[in-house]
């Protein structure tokens, strides 16, 4: 039994260009994983130009789940200012809850990062800081529900 | 809540970007000082935009981000709102402040008021002047309305007017 865990995470920009991406796994399956998130770009795009077909909230910036695969699920949030953020996780019964509480945390992460007055608009973020609290929030993702 | 910031120290801190952009910067070159000032508050509403529209959902249409502009975004700015917006439904709004808290403690050199009849050369000159400098101190927030929007997918040109001290209008036009 796989532990709650989330394996990747991802920033994608308006032009679908990819601003963070980061798996979190010892196994060497970046690849794969960077291709899950490639491939949920589609439905991120369908879910906003058809928002009544896929039944989702109206113009909530919480998706939702994207798509299940096998063994992981994926779930999307769009920004205001169009920005993407994908999370992949191994946890098949996950609590919405606990995901969107995940992507409001990291919004504020991101919000944080690009205010820098470094930081180009539309360039890669590779602000160290950004870096640690993504990865303290993903290691945090689960346990408030478990305990 | 996050921090604060020093309104006094933000007053202080725009006239200083001003001064030194037009008269040390780019002395002879005020278009180009313009253009600066105008890409620094570009910045910054591209940034700040992002901030505030953290917890909404996301803008259906035109209208509903020019609102927010006036609204909320203006709320966070300057602790009040626009006072009235006009459109033209065709892509241009219209966004007057009557007391714009940048342009409050704004004043016109004395000298220039009531002499302008008598004599036309001379007195036209310093309120011309005056007028310039004041416009000088509205592309900062011209620019930070059109860094705010475009971020927000609204591509836009923003000028600002000023008939009426303290009173300003800026005209958003949005690119089709």
């Amino acid at each position: 039994m796989p532990e709650k865990m989330i394996v990747c995470v991802a920033v994608v920009g308006h032009q679908n260009n990819p601003l963070y991406i980061q798996s979190f796994t010892e196994a060497d399956d970046a690849l794969k994983l960077h291709h899950i998130v490639h491939c949920s770009l589609d439905v991120v795009d369908e879910r906003v130009n058809n928002p009544k077909k896929s039944g989702s909230p109206l113009n909530e910036t919480f998706l939702g789940l994207l798509y299940p695969t096998e063994n992981y699920k994926v779930y999307g949030y769009l920004t205001n200012t169009k920005v993407k953020f994908i999370v992949v996780t191994t946890d098949l019964d996950v609590r919405d809850a606990d995901v969107r509480n995940f992507f409001r945390r990291f919004h504020a992460a991101y919000v944080d990062a690009v205010s820098n007055p470094f930081h180009v608009p539309g360039k890669k973020i590779t602000s160290r800081t950004f870096a640690e609290r993504v990865s303290t929030i993903v290691k945090s993702f689960g346990l408030s529900s478990a305990g | 809540m996050g921090r604060e910031v020093s309104e006094s120290c933000v007053d202080s801190l725009l006239t200083e970007m001003v001064s030194s952009y037009c008269d040390r910067f780019y002395a002879n070159k005020p278009e180009l000082a313009a253009r600066r000032i105008e890409a620094i508050g570009f910045q910054v509403g591209h940034q700040l935009s992002e901030r505030y529209t953290m917890e909404r959902p996301r803008f259906s249409d035109h209208l509903e981000a020019i609102k927010f502009i006036c609204k909320d975004f203006w709320s966070e700015l300057f602790k009040k709102q626009i006072d009235n917006l006009k459109t033209n439904h065709r892509g241009t709004f219209v966004l007057q402040d009557n007391r714009f808290r940048w342009l409050a403690r704004m004043s016109v050199d004395p000298s220039s008021e009531g002499g302008d009849l008598s004599q036309d050369n001379s007195a036209g000159a310093p309120e011309n002047k005056a007028a310039q400098a004041t416009s000088m101190h509205l592309y900062f927030p011209c620019g930070i309305i059109r860094g705010a929007l475009s971020n927000l997918g609204i591509p836009c040109a923003v000028s600002a007017d000023i008939s009426n001290l303290p009173a300003c209008s800026f005209v958003v036009r949005i690119k089709a």
